[in-house]
This record gives structure tokens, C-alpha cells and sequence, in this order.
């Protein structure tokens, strides 16, 4: 996926640390993220992925180190000042829900910054919410209310999309819905960085992936160079998305790590047949 | 645990979310649940385990059996199971059979047995609202556990879960299976299923669509999408080592 320049903002963490209580959830942590494109954050639980993310919104403050959304410092802004360039979807969404009706909660944002409603109509219809637009959040099921939340967020079009564990819950249909939505993002040369551990989904979204552990990073690397490597992944407690490793399994050009890319490189295989 | 022709809907509900549903669910087995948003996977678990409508409200006709009162459920939320009590992972999981009136020296063998089923004795002595959502996860499990259901019912166990973590719970459940419990779990996670569950229920618009071995009612793991994308013909693979049998080289 390429990215164009665009509406997206760079992300900087330098030398960042976080505790909880004492615990400390960040212990020096440093990434340069150029604008446009999207970066997956990797990592086993309690590595420090949710809590590096959220201190691009300011709601959580570095202990040390300095974090930075294109020209701005962070610690010098607040977090309704941050959300016009930082759009951030919560692993829960009914930490962000509010709303009578869908279209009024996705409207909120927008209406907040001054935007036409012409991002909400785009939003709601790429994630397939147009027949719910009426409806009230909590008499949907919970996996549609994340799309109403991420709807809520891209109806704002911040250059700086960070979206905590997007898939999770999803059917496969709303999961190609939000991979479609990020793809038109980064098109559009917007910054993503989703925090996931859907690695299938990560394949098909990401240039790059860094893996977080115990509050470090312990890898960073591009998306095709990690996810095809089977000996890489496994040390950092991972296996290859399932396209990966069909691809390595049989040897096909071009190692892919995407269904489409793989289903591609099968081209013209004779297949053994039903019940084969 | 057994439906007989059971239709459910929710209070103020237009139309049913369970529709004519009929099944029988085995000690000893898992069985998994699947389908699209809508279709009545969460509320099938709700009513096999007799939860709906006794905790949601609602109207439920047909026939319901469930031959054990030793049920629990697991949500994907996990922070909605707290018990809001206890200051730390050991009282919380100690919690429940100390409800059910065990003598201590049994509460404290189930409680450490579940520590230790889902790899969480390292947390034991922390504070369960200092944790993160996959790690409380696991400890809401293991709270379950610790009760020794005699039916387990899972609604997307593993969403919080990292892949070691979600990897080692689904492994658990044949486990849980083969020492009595019939497990039910509910998951769009559809490799999973394929890797675990011995019979898979399809829901669609609120009825059971399909019920059988997971080779035989799933299509949609991302191998499966592979193989029907590059011409397969069905039945698609369900995972990597099933489509490479089918290549022809």
C-alpha cells in the first residue's frame, strides 16, 4: 500500500517512560513515525501498547521523554486541542459512545470542529451504518457499536488515526470493512497506528510493525519483512498470518502475507477435487 | 443441556433473536458457536446456560432442559465480571467457590489449580484493577474455573487476549472437555474453531443454519478465502496443511 502525502501528521515518541503505581509500562521507548503510514504495534498483554497510544492524546503524561504530533509537543496541549489532528478509537467503544441515535454520535465530533456533515455520510457509509444511522447505539450489538465508533472517528478526518485492538469482536464482514476504511486512509496519506493482535489483519493494513514487550521495543521492522519470517516471529511469541504462511508452505513468488496477494500467487494451481 | 423448539426474544424486541432452535449439548465436549453480528450467537449462549431471560427479561417458549445448576459464563468484557470485592487475583478467583460454601482447603486447591491453568500465578498477589485486559481476562477465567462448572459457556473469550494467550485458552477447553465439562463457546474466530471445537453451530437471522464437524460448516477462515479466491473447489481448507493437500504438484 503506498502512501501520498497528504492530511497526515508525523508521530514522534523520544525516550518516553510510564508507570502505573510503580509499575513502570514504558522503560525508554523512542519511534519516529513519518507521516502517511501505518504502523502496527505488536506485543503480548501488558506490554505497553495501549499506554503508548494513549499518550498521543494526552490522556496519559510521560514520567520522561517527549511526544510529539507534527510540530506540536504534546505536554503542551490538551486533549480537546489534540483531538483535531489525533482521531483515537478505544479497544471498548462504549468508552466514547453517548449519543441518542448513531448519526448524532458520529456527527458529534465533526459539529465539534467546525466540519460540514459530509465526512459523517462518508463514514457511515463505508462501514455499512447507514441502515443503524437512526437507531440508538445501545440496541446494537456490541461489535456494530465499534463501527460506530470508529465511524465517530473518521467522520472527524484526523491526520493521526490510532485505533486499540479495531477487529476485535468483528465478524469477517465488518473486519473487511475497517480494513477497507484504512486502506482509503493511508491512500489519502493520513497516519495510522493500530494497536492489534490480529496478525491477519495486521497483513493487510500494515507498512510497518513494531513489537513491544515487557515496555520496550524488541522489534521494528516492515510488515512483509516480519510477517513472512517464521524464525523472526517465533522468539517474539508470534506465528505468521495465515497468507504467510500458505506462502511459505508452498514456495510462491513473492512471499505474501495478504489473502488477496496469496490467492493471486495460487493462480493456475491444479487443485485436487472435492473431498480430496 | 437441551433446546426443544425454543424461541427467544428480548424485551421491547420487534422480532425474536432465537428462532425455533433445537439442540442437545454432550458433557465432555466443546461445541462451538459462530455466525455474523445479529445472528444470535451471544443470545443462544444466554439461554443454554440459562441466563436469558432469567437475567435480561424477555419472553422464551419451547423447552429448555439444563440437567446442572454448576454453570458459569465467560464474557468478553472481562471487567464487567469483577466481583468488586477483593484486592487481589487470588481473593477474586477464591471468590466463588468460597460463595459456594467449599471448606478452605478446598477454595484455596481450585483457586491455585486455576492460577495455573490459565498461567496467571504470577499475578496472584496484585491488585485485579492494576491489570491489563488480557490479563484480567485470564483471571476471569480462572474465576470460573475455580467453581468447577459442570457447563462452561464462552462469549468471545479471547478478544482481549494476545495469540500466546488466546492459543493457550482454546487449547484449555478440549482439556476442561475430557475432565466432564460440556463446553459452549461463542467466537467469530473461526481458525480457532477449526483447531478446536470437536462440532461447530452456524446462527443466521437467529435460527441454527448448520451444525456439524467444523470441516463441514466453516468457509471462512482467511485459508478458506485462499483457497475459493485462487478456484478451489469446495469444500474449501480450513487451515494451511489442509490446503496444501490439496495442491496438486
Amino acid at each position: 500500500m503506498s502512501s501520498a502525502p497528504g492530511r497526515g501528521h508525523a508521530v514522534r515518541w523520544e525516550a518516553v517512560r510510564f508507570a502505573y503505581d510503580g509499575a513502570e509500562a514504558l522503560r525508554g521507548v523512542s519511534l519516529d513515525v513519518p507521516a502517511g503510514t501505518t504502523l502496527a504495534i505488536l506485543g503480548p498483554n501488558g506490554a505497553g501498547k495501549t499506554t503508548l497510544t494513549r499518550l498521543l492524546i494526552g490522556l496519559l503524561r510521560p514520567r520522561a521523554g517527549r511526544v510529539s504530533v507534527g510540530d506540536w509537543d504534546v505536554a503542551a496541549k490538551r486533549p480537546d486541542e489534540l483531538a483535531a489532528r489525533v482521531g483515537y478509537v478505544f479497544q471498548h467503544a462504549d468508552q466514547q459512545l453517548f449519543e441518542r441515535t448513531v448519526r448524532r454520535d458520529v456527527a458529534f465530533g465533526p459539529r465539534r470542529l467546525g466540519l460540514g456533515d459530509g465526512g459523517v455520510e462518508r463514514a457511515l457509509g463505508e462501514l455499512e451504518l447507514l441502515g443503524a444511522a437512526e437507531s440508538h447505539p445501545y440496541d446494537l450489538p456490541a461489535p456494530a457499536r465499534k463501527l460506530v465508533a470508529l465511524a465517530g472517528v473518521l467522520a472527524m478526518e484526523p491526520g493521526v488515526l490510532v485505533l486499540d485492538e479495531p477487529t476485535a469482536g468483528l465478524d469477517r464482514a465488518g473486519r473487511d470493512r475497517v480494513i477497507a476504511a484504512l486502506r482509503r486512509r493511508s491512500v489519502e496519506g493520513v497516519t495510522v497506528v493500530v494497536v492489534s493482535h490480529d496478525l491477519a489483519f495486521v497483513a493487510e493494513v500494515a507498512e510497518r510493525i513494531v513489537v513491544l514487550r515487557e515496555g520496550v521495543v524488541v522489534a521494528d521492522a516492515p510488515a512483509g519483512r516480519l510477517l513472512g519470517d517464521a524464525a523472526a516471529l517465533a522468539p517474539l511469541g508470534l506465528e505468521p498470518p495465515p497468507a504467510a504462511a500458505v506462502g511459505a508452505a508452498l514456495g510462491l513468488p513473492g512471499a505474501p502475507i495478504r489473502v488477496g496477494e496469496c490467492a493471486a500467487a495460487l493462480g493456475g494451481v491444479r487443485w485436487r477435487g472435492a473431498g480430496a | 443441556m437441551a433446546l426443544d423448539a425454543v424461541t427467544f426474544a428480548y424485551p421491547g424486541a420487534g422480532t425474536p433473536a432465537l428462532l425455533d432452535v433445537s439442540l442437545a449439548i454432550e458433557a465432555g465436549t466443546v461445541t462451538g458457536v459462530t455466525g455474523a453480528v445479529g445472528a444470535g450467537t451471544s443470545t443462544l449462549l444466554l439461554v443454554a446456560g440459562g441466563f436469558a431471560p432469567r437475567l435480561t427479561g424477555g419472553a422464551l417458549s419451547g423447552r429448555r432442559d439444563i440437567a446442572t445448576n454448576r454453570i458459569s459464563i465467560v464474557f468478553a468484557t472481562p471487567w464487567t465480571q469483577l466481583t468488586g470485592l477483593a484486592t487481589t487475583v487470588r481473593a477474586e478467583v477464591a471468590f466463588g467457590p468460597a460463595s459456594l460454601g467449599w471448606p478452605r482447603g478446598s477454595v484455596l486447591a481450585a483457586c491455585e489449580a486455576a492460577l495455573r491453568d490459565l498461567g496467571v500465578e504470577h499475578l496472584a498477589d496484585r491488585d485485579p484493577g492494576t491489570l491489563s485486559g488480557g490479563e484480567l481476562q485470564r483471571v476471569v477465567v480462572a474465576s470460573v474455573l475455580a467453581m468447577e462448572p459442570e457447563l462452561l459457556v464462552l462469549d468471545d473469550p479471547a478478544a482481549e487476549l494476545d495469540p500466546a494467550g488466546a492459543d493457550a485458552l482454546y487449547a484449555l477447553l478440549p482439556e476442561l472437555a475430557r475432565r466432564g465439562t460440556a463446553v459452549l463457546v461463542a467466537t467469530p474466530d473461526s481458525e480457532r474453531l477449526a483447531r478446536t471445537a470437536e462440532r461447530v453451530l452456524v446462527m443466521e437471522g437467529g435460527r441454527v443454519a448448520r451444525d456439524g464437524p467444523p470441516a463441514a460448516v466453516l468457509d471462512d477462515t482467511d485459508v478458506a478465502r485462499i483457497a475459493w479466491a485462487a478456484g478451489c473447489p469446495a469444500p474449501y481448507p480450513l487451515d494451511v496443511a489442509a490446503l496444501v493437500a490439496r495442491v496438486v504438484r
